[in-house]
């Protein structure tokens, strides 16, 4: 009965998920076009990856925008947690701060050219106040922080409503008990919501972990154009697999495309099972 | 338990190798050898349906289908075709006939052998015409491709042609008075863009980091001092950049960036905003393709009138060719050669430059107006492909970081030079 039940979920997920994560893994030890034969090269395209700088640039970046990323996402949506739970208006606010992860990222690649332009809008609002020599923000060294800025932007939200409908869950009656122990807005906090709201926040960190790992179009956006890929320091691991993939005008290297995601995935999932063990703890309360 | 998840183990290991047992048999083709001269084929466009090179080509076709009874099954896929050739391609489910840019065909399917040699379609006479395709096409444009592995370039049969060059408003006085004609030498460019210095107007246009389009000006200036940007790239030793005329031309950059004939913020801005600054007339010249015509073709002011030239001091004229292809697996060449060369006919081509606003191979067609110098440019001598074809990642891994530097002024011509150098030998270290 138990193989009867489960088969149907399993043969979905061998088809879909395990045969094609396997046949990459295999077409990674060949040199290929995806057209004609294809050469064993065993080991090779690995260590050709990691000899390559711009791959190793593409993993810090990955891990960049994994935890330099992360780091501030989560701190904005924790702060903003700790304000939403006591000001007035919140569901407005709420609803304001998760409007920007609704529109496509795509948008905002878009949008930047003109917003951030040197006569654009947020110039002459900075100028308004007095800044007369704003940043090159479309400058190519300031690509990458600007990329970053814009996840950030964008995934604030979004965690900020997971994680306060957590908060809304905690029971009144543990704020006033910390409220009457002189607890202030910090501690009950730290005291109150941080335990309590955690098993989401865990399952949030790990939501954002892997999502990061595959933002592609807001860098090939933010950086590209129809004639270039954009600049190669500003590759992750997910654009570097797509310029072996599709590279212009020449034939794919999909071996060394599917190494480069191979590697990615062992990556991610490495860093997925140590913050699952590092936030991992009992439940506070049954 | 244990046993349970040791079963459940192997079990998946078993139909994960099942699975991939049978996505290979899906993805081994049979061989060429079955196709055949049907009563149709299928045609995969790089046009979409509202584009208007699609309108010709749709006109040509229907007119084609009444005059030979042959059907033809259109897909308007759009620039991505050249993506999905290669996996249609393995599949075995590859159209008879599409069409790219030159440069798109050969990376897709000539450069790895999956690309039919149309020979004998240039041996093809042109319906109602005295001529064969051969005679209209001028050869230049082949013999500037790279061979595909059987040594063949007559892989792409080109339909309309496009030229990088220097564009600028003719009709523009100050410009008039400080260019009475196009500059031959880099440095009579260079005095131009001093003249228009002194009544304070800004030389050229650039989005800072339009890695493409800014290094058109490196690509001309290498090609004038006699470098094979193929060969540049090519060598893995990245002694080829130690060359003076590479150093040379390099410095003849700098002297742009230096002398301050950049219109003023173009390290920050996107595309297409300095476009859009040329075209309003902000800076007098703007290095692109001739599609940039079309490009900015609402934007100018009326009374604009679109001159060109190359990169002064080039000995060619850059040449990209959008045209059809037939891969080597397609079921029905027969009858998408018979289409190819119907469609060369002067009456059917001639909506390319018409309709389309385009340049064609065929030199009795006259371009658009606005693209009438670029024409001239391209009749006149010999062409090559931009970067002399130059593809891949060698251009966001070596050429790119340390050009853009030099472009924003960060950097000298000469460690510039042995940055692209260093970055060259580990490049090929990863290519092997």
């Amino acid at each position: 009965m138990f193989w009867l039940f489960t088969s149907p979920a399993l043969l979905a997920y061998l088809v879909l998920f395990v045969a094609p994560v396997a046949y990459a893994f295999w077409t990674s030890f060949y040199k290929w076009d995806g057209m004609g034969d294809k050469q064993w090269r065993g080991l090779r395209n690995y260590q050709v990856l990691f000899e390559d700088p711009y791959f190793r640039g593409a993993l810090v970046n990955t891990l960049k925008i994994t935890f330099v990323g992360g780091s501030i996402t989560f701190v904005l949506s924790l702060l903003l947690t700790l304000v939403l739970r006591e000001m007035r208006g919140r569901l407005f606010a709420r609803s304001a701060l998760f409007f920007p992860s609704l529109v496509n990222g795509m948008v905002f690649g878009i949008a930047a050219g003109f917003l951030f332009s040197p006569s654009g809008p947020v110039n002459q609002a900075l100028g308004l106040l007095g800044i007369d020599t704003p940043p090159k923000w479309l400058a190519t060294e300031n690509l990458f922080p600007m990329i970053l800025g814009t996840l950030v932007w964008t995934a604030t939200g979004y965690y900020t409503s997971i994680i306060m409908a957590a908060v809304d869950q905690i029971p009144p009656y543990l704020y006033e008990a910390a409220e009457l122990d002189g607890a202030n807005a910090f501690q009950r906090f730290r005291v109150v919501t941080l335990p309590m709201a955690w098993d989401v926040i865990a399952t949030c960190a790990v939501l954002w972990t892997v999502s990061s790992v595959k933002i592609f179009e807001l860098i090939l956006l933010f950086g590209g154009s129809s004639s270039a890929t954009p600049p190669a320091d500003t590759w992750n691991t997910a654009l570097y697999v797509y310029v072996q993939a599709f590279p212009q005008a020449t034939v794919p290297r999909l071996g060394m495309a599917t190494a480069a995601a191979i590697t990615s995935l062992l990556m991610i999932t490495v860093i997925t099972v140590v913050l699952r063990r590092l936030l991992r703890r009992e439940p506070v309360e049954n | 338990m244990g046993n349970t998840a040791k079963k459940t183990g192997r079990l998946v290991a078993l139909a994960a190798a099942a699975c991939v047992a049978m996505t290979l048999t899906a993805c081994g083709g049979t061989s060429a050898d079955d196709a055949k001269d049907g009563g149709g084929f299928t045609y995969w466009s790089m046009w979409r349906e509202e584009e208007p090179q699609a309108k010709v080509l749709k006109a040509a076709l229907d007119q084609f289908q009444k005059d030979t009874g042959i059907t033809v099954t259109v897909q308007w896929t759009g620039r991505d075709v050249s993506k999905k050739i290669g996996p249609a391609i393995a599949a075995n489910q590859s159209p008879d006939l599409w069409d790219q840019a030159n440069d798109a065909i050969f990376g897709a399917t000539a450069q790895a052998g999956q690309a039919l040699d149309l020979s004998p379609v240039l041996a093809m006479a042109i319906p109602g015409e005295s001529g064969t395709v051969g005679d209209v096409i001028p050869a230049k444009y082949f013999d500037m491709m790279p061979k595909d592995p059987a040594g063949s370039n007559h892989y792409v049969i080109p339909y309309e042609v496009a030229s990088a060059g220097v564009f600028y408003n003719a009709a523009d006085a100050d410009l008039g008075t400080a260019m009475p004609s196009a500059p031959s030498t880099w440095d009579a460019f260079l005095a131009v863009c001093e003249a228009l210095k002194a009544k304070s107007k800004p030389c050229v246009a650039s989005d800072g980091g339009e890695t493409w389009l800014n290094e058109l000006y490196f690509d001309g200036l290498l090609n004038a001092g006699g470098v094979d940007v193929a060969k540049l790239s090519a060598d893995k030793s990245g002694a080829a950049w130690d060359d003076p005329a590479v150093l040379k031309a390099a410095q003849q950059v700098e002297q742009l960036v230096k002398g301050g004939y950049i219109l003023p913020g173009y390290d920050a801005t996107k595309y297409p905003a300095q476009e859009t600054n040329w075209a309003l007339g902000k800076a007098a010249f703007y290095n692109n393709g001739s599609w940039v015509t079309a490009e900015v073709a609402k934007q100018v002011p009326a009374g604009w009138k679109f001159g060109s030239f190359s990169v002064p001091g080039a000995r060619a004229a850059d040449a990209a060719l959008f045209g059809f292809a037939i891969p080597k697996r397609a079921k029905n060449p027969g009858p998408a050669q018979k289409f190819i060369a119907y469609f060369l006919q002067k009456s059917m081509l001639s909506g390319i430059s018409t309709t389309a606003g385009n340049i064609t191979p065929r030199a009795d067609i006259p371009a658009p107006a606005e693209l009438e110098a670029v024409q001239k440019t391209l009749s006149a001598g010999q062409v090559r492909m931009v970067f002399d074809g130059v593809a891949g990642d060698w251009q966001p891994k070596v050429l790119d970081p340390g050009y853009l530097k030099l472009w924003h002024g960060k950097t000298t011509a000469a460690d510039f030079v042995a940055t692209a150098k260093q970055a060259q030998i580990s490049f090929w270290k990863t290519q092997s």
